[in-house]
């Protein structure tokens, strides 16, 4: 992915330069708001990176220009920002996605994989597929090599964003938000239970495991 | 000490010189009052007197002639009919004729002499004598006056009286202000006194109250208020800034270790990831509890306030039951739910559901296996999350609610003991209070908010 990163603490911006250059992405810098919205104006880009707090134009107002300007690149806020209405400001300006700073690389490469690829116009499915498993959103039901799976709403809930993030690693922080619409760190294992009995129900019977777990970064659905 | 510089700068001093002021102009006005009407009541008689003699001689000079009148009027001083008479006649060229008086300047009309003029001696002044003279046809001048001593003297003593009386009311009403000043001021001085020694730090100081309830009674009664909740909000502050201190450091020297095995202990590549990995772990979990502690803080700023909308507590009951049904049993644990449909409040849904996954959460982590659980939603507007495990002994009910507090058996399982504090701002932020009761056996654990 071509990216470009808007960040004006040098440290920083080159953790993420290697860490995405490492996956195989091609990464420019930008150290100011000024710079970073030209540079985000001039190329095209597969997603970009802003920090918030910036020299010259914060990060909220490049957004806000860019999305005025009919640029639809996705984007992810890298922010120390972390108050309550800090995201739901950042998303309203335009980005597609908010990480709070500090941030585990894998949680930004899972974050950028499913912003860079997902569709621009998601076209209305009644069926998610995945190898021989089958969602029907219409009926909630879930069926793998024809034979009907008994799934509980939460793991049905679970099973259908892992359908839809299309084989891409989900992070923990992930499922939390877009499964549970929790914005905080559960103090027990709500993830892990879930995606245990998920997996239990899913695989039961067959020799491919098709939830696979990524240690320390996330899980991914295997066709 | 009090100094008396400030004695008169105070102002129920000031207070009691400007009483004291009013009351002199008060007692002026009354007095000069009283003069007046006494001595001219005094006056009056005693020129009544003066004019019906007068009256008298001028018939008879005017029936009788001049020298009969001299001649009665001589009667009169050697046998007098009336004491403190005094006559006078002199001819034209104003020489004396005869009289018991010296002299009398030859004027018509009313006049006052001294009381050297009747012949008293030099210490008797009081005895003027006022009269009236007239000059007769023929050139007679006569004199008829009376011994004003009792006007002169009921003047004098009026004025006397007034003086001093005025001098005695001035006095005291400075002595009265001095005295109330000076309570006053001692006080004022006990105000001083206590907000100064706790400035000073030592914040147990109260400001002694008289139990009058009066102004200054209430005002001591409300400071003393004031500096119980500072002290409060010192102990918590102080009491959060140690935990901290306390709380992150057990981490952070975990942290420590790992790293120092890790450069000193490792072997192999293989190793050092494990103890690395390890160690992010461990740094993760102290951006977490610094994070709640931001989280508290936000909320208690209370900015969240401004986005209260109506919140399905129903639904929030529903979601956070049918998740943590699931992570209860793995557990070892049931969770119940009994939730009425179609409850409303006002508030910050993001919050309320952190606030109902943390008491779920709590009672999952903080009980043994086989505990039931139940989460109820309630009208009106209440969150309810109950317990049949060993609850929390009362004493520490209060206590379990403040930042990094853990109570000592759950001191060995993971966690930032932020939680209930955090469900506590939140509840604050919603103008209310989290209930803890006993659940026979067990916690209770209710939150009352705001219906819609």
């Amino acid at each position: 992915m071509k990216l470009l990163v808007i960040e004006d603490d040098q440290a920083t911006a080159e953790h993420v330069r290697r860490g995405l250059s490492e996956t195989g992405h091609s990464v420019s810098i930008a150290s100011d708001g000024r710079q970073g919205l030209e540079k985000a104006s001039a190329a095209s880009f597969d997603a970009l990176i802003i920090d918030r707090m910036l020299p010259e134009l914060d990060g909220l107002s490049i957004v806000k220009r860019l999305r005025a300007t009919g640029n639809h690149t996705p984007i992810l806020f890298l922010t120390t920002m972390s108050g309550l209405d800090d995201r739901v400001e950042g998303l309203e300006a335009g980005a597609d996605d908010y990480l709070v700073k500090p941030f585990a690389m894998p949680e930004l490469l899972a974050r950028l994989n499913a912003l860079a690829r997902r569709p621009h116009v998601s076209a209305v499915q009644t069926t998610l597929r995945a190898g021989e498993l089958e969602m029907d959103l219409l009926r909630r039901e879930v069926r793998r090599a024809g034979k009907l799976l008994d799934l509980q709403p939460q793991e049905f809930k679970l099973l259908e964003y892992l359908l839809r993030s299309d084989g891409r690693i989900v992070t923990k922080t992930m499922l939390l938000e877009h499964v549970w619409g929790f914005h905080f760190d559960p103090q027990t294992t709500v993830v892990e239970t879930h995606m245990s009995r998920l997996r239990a129900k899913l695989d039961k019977g067959h020799d491919h495991q098709m939830i696979v777990t990524q240690r320390g970064v996330g899980y991914r659905l295997v066709a | 000490m009090l100094r008396s510089g400030r004695l008169f700068n105070t102002i129920s001093f000031r207070l009691a010189a400007l009483c004291a002021v009013l009351f002199a102009v008060i007692l002026a006005v009354l007095l000069v009052f009283t003069y007046f009407t006494t001595s001219h009541a005094l006056e009056d008689q005693l020129r009544a007197r003066v004019k019906d003699e007068f009256t008298t001689f001028s018939e008879e000079v005017d029936s009788e002639g001049a020298d009969a009148v001299v001649k009665e009027i001589d009667e009169r001083i050697v046998k007098p009919t009336a004491p403190g008479s005094y006559f006078f006649v002199a001819d034209s060229s104003g020489h004396k004729l005869i009289g018991n008086l010296d002299a009398v300047p030859v004027i018509p009309g009313w006049q006052k002499l001294s009381a050297s003029a009747a012949g008293r001696p030099a210490a008797e002044t009081a005895h003027e004598v006022w009269g009236q003279g007239k000059i007769f046809p023929g050139g007679i001048f006569i004199f008829v006056g009376q011994d004003a001593y009792r006007v002169v003297t009921a003047q004098r003593s009026l004025v006397l009286a007034y003086v001093w009386s005025g001098l005695l009311a001035g006095l005291m009403s400075l002595l009265a202000g001095l005295v109330l000043s000076r309570g006053f001021l001692h006080r004022i001085d006990d105000i001083n006194k206590t907000s100064l020694a706790i400035m000073q730090g030592h914040l147990k100081e109260r400001i002694p109250l008289r139990g009058t309830s009066d102004e200054i009674d209430r005002l001591s009664g409300n400071l003393n208020r004031l500096f119980d909740s500072n002290q409060a909000l010192l102990e918590s502050l102080k009491q959060v800034t140690t935990n901290i201190a306390h709380d992150l450091r057990t981490p952070l020297s975990r942290l420590r270790n790992r790293l120092e095995e890790a450069h000193t202990g490792a072997s192999s590549v293989d190793d050092l990831r494990g103890e690395i990995g390890a160690a992010i772990a461990e740094s993760d979990q102290l951006l977490a509890t610094f994070a709640a502690l931001l989280r508290i803080a936000q909320i208690e700023s209370g900015s969240r306030k401004k986005a209260f909308a109506r919140v399905n507590l129903s639904e929030l009951g529903e979601r956070v039951a049918s998740i943590y049904g699931a992570v209860a049993e793995d557990d070892g644990k049931k969770l119940g739910a009994e939730i009425t449909s179609g409850v409303f409040c006002t508030g910050d849904a993001e919050l309320l559901l952190q606030l109902i996954v943390n008491l779920v959460e709590n009672a999952i982590r903080h009980t043994p296996k086989g505990t039931g659980i139940v989460l109820r939603i309630a009208s009106p507007a209440t969150i309810e999350v109950a317990d049949n495990g060993p609850g929390i002994p009362a004493a520490q009910r209060s206590k379990v609610m403040e930042r990094f507090f853990r109570l000592e058996q759950s001191r060995t399982t993971p966690g930032s003991g932020l939680g209930l504090a955090l469900v506590s701002a939140i509840a604050t932020l919603h103008d209310t209070k989290v209930d803890l009761r006993d659940n026979r056996p067990g916690l209770k654990v209710r939150v009352a908010l705001q219906p819609v």
